[in-house]
């Protein structure tokens, strides 16, 4: 399923395609957002998701409809009637007392013939105990209100293997609920960042201010005059402004408003648009283009550091490695120029030749950048101009620890001041699975929760208001699975999964706590 | 439920009936019945029943279309304000800012559309094309060279398309009224 | 559904014990920000499972998950509409569809589908518009949950429900809960008609739909967006006449892209690709199952809490966006004053019965709390008169003479409009 790859731009723009296929025709939709690449990774991934349970079912579903690779579902249990009135992926009372893995395997199959699924039916101990090594098989491991001390043991054996696959952790009760990812590093590409590449006009290159200072507005006829692109406007204004300014850009705020009375002091009428463009476009004049500072603060990741650099096989880092030196060697010591241009009142000819300077600088950039990179590392092609492209919009993230949160006790009281109500969810969600070890099948009063999370943040801790409502929720129902709060955790969870497994867009960054009463998300620690 | 039921009895001050016809035709009642129209232009409803189609005429009175009568229909659907009404040119006319389909291009009836604009705003900016034909974003493009190059050979196509005439090939409507 | 199937818990025969074990915990007892007024236990349950009636606008990718949900909620009479076939498109998502559905009507495959899978609900699909369906139909509904990619037609039942609220009447509020999504981002809202800002209050929040000057599509291309514009706009209608461009049929799409290409080609413009071609004509928005689960989930939790009053509900806007971690808003969005649909208000006036046209617009130009100068009045169907343009003007005038009993029946509706007026007025009109 995997072969069936979406032609890039270039060719598919010289020859003229086909009508797409069936399989892309299925995913188009999604396409449009992660591309033939994203769809190859889900197609490669195997997925570990340790029950069947209505929350389980639903996270599977958007992603088996996706299209993932593999999935397991581990779970002995047979099907309750609880379960057969909450869970979609079961048949009513046709599935009570079959294997819960395998009614909901067949079901969720139904959707999707491109995925593999297998219903394993052995008990989560007994693989913890003899075959261990078989939890790092998969991409990704999905738990949901998993016992707390099963929990603990597979935390604890995927954080001490650096290789070991991340785990999403999801808990929830009736209207509450959170997750979190346990995780080592996650590098992106493409994080899909809403910011433009810098067109460097305030640091034009060559060909660039060659070319607009040739223009002549005088020499140009009416449409010519009305059509020149903003690019060169304020090229051209700012080369003139340096001259006459002791070779300074505008910088006080009266110099800044004469520069832009300037350019609109060219328009011949109030119709010529790409003037007012170019006017209002001339911060671009002086924000300086640099390397961004989350770029620049990648460039002090410890994987670039010689000895782990050599050590690490991420292409990323190699990567990674050439643009700070790249940063460092050209001028004018920015990232590489994309040729990525926006959009413009432009004629044909204009924006097509400006588009073809843009483009034949960037690739002199990037060869340069290519000299860069370790002469011994394979990088494909494509993966050198999506890192170019994409260059501004670089992320390295490092997890953290399921439970490290709790024990960083400036992040927790930083939490518990702005995010009282979430930070209480959290403890009370936590306190609710402490007390299934300690009291195994009793219902849980308030009291004892509260005693719970006393025993986590400290006797004497000052605890707002909010965690009495959110443990008299869970003291009212809590075992009680909503279908809604399950198929909500469903497409939170699967979208997360799939920008951990893309690598694109971005995944959170600590606890996503949600209360389906008042229906508001935030984010800890 | 009850207790969105009871909320109502709560909020009678606010619950009074409310209109039946549709927002976009109230909407356009309010344009048309505000429409301040200068004699150049008039409009003909074919069924005056029907508010949401009707053709536009234009007479301008100066400029080099004077004393031709042009014909635009407008069509407007139910997502009016939200959409702009769709408006065409009924004749074959030689214009830089008019296709030989009737397409028009005129900003506000396109990317510049705003729904606090109105039918009146739109007529204004018709028949200012026909004041000021703009020859830098044509869409008859020889026309619009035509007017760039050699202005008194523009305006004498102009007058000879007028007429029913052909010009470069071309069949244009007659549109002089005498 | 008769009172007479009820059984202990609202459980019918075609429930079995524990069926609703999970959901029953938060109906039988109330939590902490439940309000005063639930009915904890049998009660709402019976209301939710034995009279409960539900309307799903939409069996699409958020229509299919709101079945599914509200099903296992323990909704039992659902009714769903929906004008669209299934297209192998949708299968990424709609997950009650098959590649064998491809073509069949989504309403009615999806109904079939939950009646299959969830022993006791009934699916009433309706293969149409919304639009075919009157105040009466919606009047038996007690919720209306909204999953449509349609701006017309969330505008249409918006307007819809909010005309229909009679104060007179409790049950003629019928909440409105709406949800939409594109790509990782999507909202939920809910609208209590009259009562909280309406659809149409919140219009401007909208995305402006990219449109490009058709002076650039015509002669000055840029972007491979102009060529399929000029292929879509400007060649189809010269090359097919009066055939009408199907944006579904692949052919069409195909014959487009074809000639997007070529005129790309001349220009020197790159990026012209079938798949651009069908989502720049089609305006296709990007979508998945996971964000689709997000708001439909949202959706239906609000419907259940209202319909139970178990817990309390989204007051009244929550907007989700999922590319970079996992960030929402949630906040209450506030009626527009002068919104047309909800913000305006009709006055009930009582008049003689012999009072001419005339006679009613004097009263409305110089009664002290009304005074509207210049007065354009019409009924629904059509106009009754217009002080502009010219010929409409000339065309109504002869009403100013008619008796207005002649022209609106008793407890119709008038809209008047004038300059003086932020927007309209409306009269329901009664005779004496």
């Amino acid at each position: 399923m995997v072969d069936t790859e979406s032609q890039d731009i270039e060719t598919a723009t010289t020859t003229l395609q086909s009508a797409p296929d069936a399989k892309t025709r299925r995913y188009d939709r999604q396409l449009r957002l992660w591309a033939a690449t994203g769809q190859a990774a889900l197609e490669l991934s195997r997925i570990l998701v340790l029950s069947s349970d209505a929350t389980s079912t639903s996270i599977l579903k958007n992603l088996v409809l996706p299209g993932i690779g593999h999935f397991t579902i581990l779970d002995d249990a047979r099907v309750s009637p609880a379960d057969a009135g909450n869970n979609f992926f079961l048949e009513g009372p046709r599935s009570i007392g079959k294997s819960r893995a395998e009614e909901a395997v067949r079901l969720l199959l139904e959707m999707n013939d491109g995925v593999q699924g297998v219903a394993d039916t052995r008990s989560f101990d007994s693989i913890m105990d003899t075959d261990k090594d078989w939890f790092s098989s998969f991409t990704l491991i999905i738990s949901h209100n998993l016992h707390p001390t099963r929990l603990d043991k597979l935390s604890n054996l995927l954080s001490s293997n650096s290789s070991a696959p991340p785990l999403i952790i999801v808990r929830s009760s009736a209207f509450l609920a959170e997750f979190f990812i346990q995780f080592h590093e996650h590098t992106i590409i493409e994080s899909h960042s809403e910011t433009a590449p810098s067109l460097r006009i305030d640091k034009p290159f060559p060909a660039l201010l060659q070319h607009a200072l040739s223009l002549d507005y005088e020499k140009m006829d009416s449409t010519e005059h009305g059509h020149t692109p903003y690019v060169y406007i304020l090229v051209k204004a700012m080369e003139g402004w340096k001259k006459s300014h002791g070779g300074n850009p505008p910088k006080t705020t009266d110099e800044r408003k004469e520069f832009k009375k300037g350019i609109l002091a060219l328009q011949r009428n109030i119709d010529e648009e790409n003037f007012e463009e170019a006017e209002a476009q001339a911060y671009r004049c002086w924000a300086e283009t640099k390397v961004p500072s989350e770029i620049a603060q990648l460039f002090n990741d410890p994987a670039l550091e010689p000895a782990a650099h050599a050590q690490s096989r991420q292409p990323f880092f190699h990567l990674l490695a050439a643009l700070k030196r790249f940063t460092e060697e050209v001028e004018p010591h920015t990232l590489p120029l994309t040729s990525t241009l926006p959009d413009m009142k432009a004629d044909t000819t204009s924006y097509i030749h400006l588009q073809r300077l843009y483009k034949a600088r960037a690739e002199e950039e990037k060869a340069i950048f290519q000299t860069f990179l370790d002469k011994n590392v394979d990088i494909d092609e494509d993966v050198i101009d999506l890192f170019l492209k994409n260059a501004h919009g670089l992320q390295v993230l490092r997890g953290r620890r399921w439970g490290e949160f709790e024990r960083d006790t400036d992040a927790f009281s930083g939490a518990l001041a702005s995010y009282p109500k979430e930070t209480c969810i959290h403890l009370a969600l936590s306190a609710l699975a402490n007390l299934t070890v300690k009291q195994p099948g009793v219902a849980p009063t308030a009291e004892a929760l509260r005693g719970e999370v006393l025993a986590i943040v400290g006797q004497g801790t000052e605890l707002p208001d909010a965690l009495d409502e959110a443990i008299g929720e869970l003291e009212r129902a809590p075992a009680a699975e909503l279908p809604n709060t399950a198929a909500l955790l469903g497409g939170l969870v699967a979208q997360e999964a799939i920008k951990m497994i893309t690598k694109q867009y971005v995944p959170i960054k600590g606890y996503a706590v949600i209360d389906l009463i008042d229906t508001t998300t935030a984010t800890l620690g | 439920m009850l207790k969105i039921w009871s909320m109502k009895k709560n909020e009678d001050a606010m619950a009074k009936k409310k209109p039946k016809t549709s927002a976009a035709q109230i909407r356009v009642q309010k344009d048309l019945t505000e429409l301040d129209l200068p004699e150049t232009m008039r409009t003909e409803f074919p069924d005056p029943n029907d508010i949401l189609n009707f053709t536009l005429i234009i007479t301008p009175d100066e400029g080099m279309y004077k004393s031709g009568a042009f014909q635009f229909s407008f069509n407007i659907n139910t997502n009016y304000p939200h959409e702009p009404p769709k408006v065409k040119c009924t004749q074959k006319i030689y214009h830089p800012n008019v296709d030989l389909e009737g397409n028009v291009c005129l900003n506000i009836l396109r990317e510049d559309w705003k729904p606090v604009l109105n039918l009146n705003s739109v007529m204004v900016g018709l028949q200012y094309l026909f004041l000021e034909p703009n020859a830098d974003d044509p869409l008859n493009k020889e026309a619009a060279e035509e007017l760039k190059k050699n202005r008194e050979q523009f305006m004498y196509n102009v007058k000879a398309s007028m007429k029913g005439g052909n010009v470069k090939g071309v069949q244009y409507a007659k549109v002089i009224v005498q | 559904m008769s009172l007479s199937a009820a059984q202990p818990n609202g459980t019918s025969p075609s429930d079995w014990q524990d069926r609703y074990w999970h959901v029953d915990q938060v109906l039988e007892k109330p939590g902490p920000r439940t309000d005063p007024s639930f009915l904890a236990g049998r009660e709402v349950q019976e209301f939710l499972r034995d009279k409960c009636k539900i309307l799903v606008i939409g069996a699409g990718g958020l229509g299919c998950e709101i079945l599914a949900n509200l099903a296992l909620t323990g909704f039992k009479d659902i009714h769903v509409i929906d004008m669209d076939t299934i297209d192998v498109s949708n299968l990424n998502r709609q997950f009650l569809f098959r590649p064998a559905d491809v073509g069949k009507p989504k309403a009615i495959v999806a109904a079939e589908f939950i009646m299959n899978r969830v022993p006791g609900v009934i699916v009433t699909p309706y293969y149409g518009k919304i639009q075919d369906k009157d105040h009466e139909y919606y009047m038996q509904f007690n919720l209306v949950i909204c999953g449509l990619d349609s701006v017309e037609a969330r505008r249409w039942i918006n307007a819809t429900l909010v005309s229909m609220v009679d104060s007179d009447n409790p049950e003629s509020l019928k909440p409105l809960i709406d949800g939409g999504t594109e790509g990782f981002k999507g909202q939920a809202r809910v609208i209590l008609p009259t009562i909280t800002s309406c659809y149409e209050c919140s219009l401007d929040m909208l995305n402006k739909p990219t449109t490009f000057p058709i002076c650039t599509i015509a002669n000055t291309p840029r972007l491979p967006e102009h060529c399929i514009e000029w292929a879509s706009v400007l060649e189809w209608p010269k090359v097919h006449g009066d055939q009408k461009l199907d944006t579904d049929d692949p052919e069409h799409i195909s014959w487009l892209y074809g000639v997007a290409f070529k005129r790309a080609k001349e220009f020197n413009i790159e990026g012209v690709t079938w798949s651009l071609t069908q989502g720049v004509v089609k305006n296709v928005i990007p979508a998945i199952a996971s964000t689709n689960a997000v708001i439909a989930a949202a959706c239906c939790n609000e419907a259940f809490k209202i319909a139970t009053s178990s817990a309390a509900y989204l007051n009244n806007y929550f907007m989700l966006i999922g590319t970079d971690g996992v960030y929402s808003y949630t906040f209450e969005h506030e009626k527009r004053e002068h919104c047309p649909v909800c913000g305006g208000e009709a006055l009930e006036i009582s008049i003689n019965h012999d009072w001419t046209v005339e006679q009613l617009m004097e009263m409305l130009t110089e009664k002290q709390d009304i005074q509207i100068k210049k007065p354009s009045l019409s009924t629904p169907l059509k106009p009754i008169y217009f002080q502009q343009p010219p010929q409409l003007e000339k065309n109504t005038r002869p009403n100013l003479e008619k008796k207005v009993s002649d022209l609106v029946a008793a407890g119709g509706e008038v809209t008047v409009t004038s300059t003086t007026l932020p927007f309209s007025l409306s009269l329901i009109i009664n005779y004496t």
